[in-house]
């Protein structure tokens, strides 16, 4: 049997075992229902919020501000001797709103904060301005003369780092630390759960610890890259949605859907996951007992380098970010990044591909052999200076 | 006529940072043989396992194997099939489907491959089980499976690390005819194994090893011939076993004492059974007297004390 039917056999195996179209519906309806319960939640929570609250303010208050508060609040007038009354009940009930003049500043008593507070305080603000302008005897227009804008015209020369693609590079860099923690799971239980299971042993006297190794990694990928698709078609649905409810055409949705950054993205994306996988791989091999190993830390790896290439974004053409769009740890998501918010040449795109399927070879190599020599140290967990040595030796 | 040599072992050495697990040792099988590999705890069976299956090598020595005609330093897995001694199936996936992956990988067809898991589940009384996770099985039943995937894929040569560990007597005197018949359907077999009743049933020829050290290689019967020609009684007494006086009989090698009132004796090989009984006739309370020859378990013991000291 040669390698590729041995390699496809346990992709097939492993694709099969982790990637399970009733987990995956399971996995959608929970999103939506916890989509569901928040938006109809958060509905729920601002509905009261909605309606105007009372306010009491005393009958001598200025026409003019009562008439600005009205906007936001049922403003109620009362008299000063209810005022005490008033402030016993707010005490007393924990109830009730009362704005009170003091001199060119107000005061406002209620039990607690109230949630209406920016709303009360961008009325009082609006009058307040008002007041001034009367005093100096400036006019709306006046104001709106001295509050306008520069006129600014933008010439760019590089105009391709545009909104829609930006959201498609963040689009994939979600998806692909959504692809690494999956990895990560599976590859707990495709490589340590064998080895708690005591299957290796079988396994490794049928088949080269290499074709196994990469049906894991190819195997673990395809499950990865399904439960991508899957959450990309939601969400694009979304998209779709999303803008039929806001009033926008559904063809929205396609400004977003460039096809040459999709095909960029979704190689790098690609290369990127399979590297991930190797890497686990490699750790997890190593790994005998998860619940009391201290390599399983190391697992977490991959999430600082995919995370840390969102650095690209904040000023893609200095010196870090163009060292992360090359770093092979992080040039799976940075270089795309970079892509979208700058110019780059085509042999950056290709250089810093080569180094990441360059990486990733290397890494199944490597993982094939730590496999390999982990796998004989029984009794124990292999120390990384004893795994080094003997896959040196190997 | 002799049969062709499918595999040969030469001078095989291995060392493990100070301790010599295998020591030069040299062996050969044939077309149909049940060869066992025979040993004590640590003794360098499962390294030479493992060397032989190519999954560690050997610091010296050479293996020559020669299955179906194909000459090379390692046959293909379609060719092989091994049990290991730490047994370990997905449990979690349904029987037929591992049984169909396992199968896979040694270079059968997936539908072969579940036509001849459903044949071994019938005989196994498990084909209603075919799609239930193994660990819905008893421990003996995914003992059972656990054999049916080392040997689905019809291999050339076996190699069984304790295939009978693990089974109550009834299965074991299953797994015999298993073993059997895969070899009079053309498999050979190299198994180990510590019950040595049940190799007696089956091996043809026996290989011991002791602290990486050959002890013994050839046939059942020449270990026979060569160890097992000595006298061994079984002596029950009415009274408290008189030890002192069975120390002092004449061509006594080993004394056993079985409870206050019954004795195991050996005695050294060429001795006499009448001149045996006639040393006894002296002694008072004798109830019961056995006498066979020695068993394989004996000769095990024997060879394996005697190597020791």
């Amino acid at each position: 049997m040669n390698y590729y039917r041995q390699v496809l056999t346990v992709t097939l195996w492993e694709y099969r075992r982790f990637f399970k179209i009733k987990n995956e519906i399971i996995g959608i309806a929970i999103m939506l229902l916890v989509f569901g319960v928040s938006y109809l939640g958060g509905k729920y929570a601002t509905s009261r919020s909605s309606e105007k609250p009372h306010l009491m303010v005393l009958k001598d208050l200025k026409p003019q501000l009562i008439e600005i508060l009205s906007n936001d609040f049922i403003v109620e007038l009362i008299s000063g001797e209810e005022k005490e009354k008033l402030l016993l009940q707010i005490a007393t009930q924990k109830e009730g709103m009362l704005l009170l003049q003091d001199g060119e500043g107000f005061v406002i008593h209620s039990w607690k904060k109230p949630k209406r507070l920016n709303a009360l305080q961008e009325n009082l603000k609006i009058y307040c301005q008002q007041e001034a302008m009367a005093k100096i005897n400036l006019s709306t227009s006046d104001l709106e003369y001295v509050m306008r804008p520069a006129d600014l015209r933008e010439v760019y020369l590089y105009d391709a780092g545009t909104n829609d693609r930006s959201v498609l590079a963040f689009f994939f860099a979600g998806l692909m630390i959504m692809a690494v923690f999956l990895s990560f799971a599976y590859q707990f239980t495709a490589i340590t759960g064998e080895k708690q299971l005591k299957i290796t042993e079988q396994i490794i006297s049928a088949i080269k610890p290499q074709a196994w190794m990469d049906g894991k990694i190819l195997g673990i990928t395809l499950t990865g890259l399904s439960s991508m698709l899957t959450y990309s078609i939601i969400g694009t649905l979304g998209g779709m949605l999303f803008f039929q409810f806001t009033g926008g055409s559904v063809s929205s949705i396609l400004q977003y859907l460039h096809l040459p950054s999709i095909l960029l993205f979704f190689m790098f994306t690609l290369m990127g996951v399979m590297m991930w996988n190797a890497f686990l791989a490699a750790i997890a091999s190593m790994i005998t007992d998860p619940n009391n190993s201290g390599k399983s830390g190391v697992m977490l790896l991959p999430l600082i380098f995919v995370f840390s290439s969102f650095l690209v974004m904040r000023d893609p053409d200095n010196g870090v970010s163009v060292f992360l769009s090359w770093f092979p740890l992080t040039s799976a998501t940075a270089m795309p990044m970079r892509w979208v918010a700058t110019e780059l040449a085509w042999w950056e795109f290709a250089g810093s591909f080569v180094v990441l399927a360059a990486t990733f070879y290397l890494l199944r190599k490597l993982a094939a052999k730590i496999f390999h020599v982990s796998v004989l140290i029984s009794g124990k967990e292999p120390t990384w200076r004893e795994v080094f040595k003997l896959a040196r030796e190997s | 006529m002799a049969q062709a040599k499918i595999l040969e072992v030469s001078s095989l050495s291995k060392t493990f940072k100070n301790v010599q697990a295998v020591e030069s040792i040299s062996f050969s099988l044939e077309q149909g043989d049940i060869f066992a590999f025979l040993g004590p705890n640590g003794a360098g069976k499962t390294t030479t396992l493992r060397i032989l299956l190519d999954i560690i090598k050997a610091d010296s020595g050479t293996i020559k194997w020669n299955l179906a005609g194909n000459k090379s330093s390692f046959p293909p897995s379609s060719q092989i099939g091994y049990l290991p001694e730490e047994r370990g199936l997905y449990t979690d996936q349904p029987i037929v489907r591992s049984l169909v992956y396992l199968a896979s990988i040694r270079g059968m067809e997936p539908s072969k491959a579940r036509i001849s898991a459903m044949e071994w589940l019938e005989r196994l009384d498990l084909a209603d089980r075919a799609k239930e996770k193994l660990q819905a099985l008893s421990k003996g039943n995914q003992q059972k499976i656990q054999f049916v995937a080392s040997i689905l894929h019809k291999p050339a040569f076996a190699i069984l690390d304790e295939p009978f560990s693990g089974l109550d007597p009834l299965n074991q005197e299953k797994f015999i005819g298993y073993i059997k018949e895969l070899n009079e359907q053309g498999t050979t077999i190299l198994l180990s194994s510590h019950q040595m009743s049940l190799v007696e049933k089956i091996a043809h020829r026996v290989f011991l090893i002791n602290q990486g050290k050959e002890l013994f290689n050839g046939s059942l019967m020449d270990i026979y011939q060569n160890y097992g020609q000595q006298h061994i009684l079984d002596i029950s007494f009415a009274c408290e076993v008189p030890l002192e006086k069975f120390r002092l009989l004449p061509n006594l090698e080993n004394m056993s004492p079985v409870g206050a009132q019954q004795v195991k004796v050996t005695f050294r090989p060429g001795t006499e059974l009448t001149e045996i009984l006639g040393n006894l006739a002296g002694m008072d309370g004798i109830s019961n007297i056995k006498s066979h020859n020695s068993s394989l378990h004996d000769i095990f013991l024997n060879i394996v004390k005697a190597h020791q000291q």
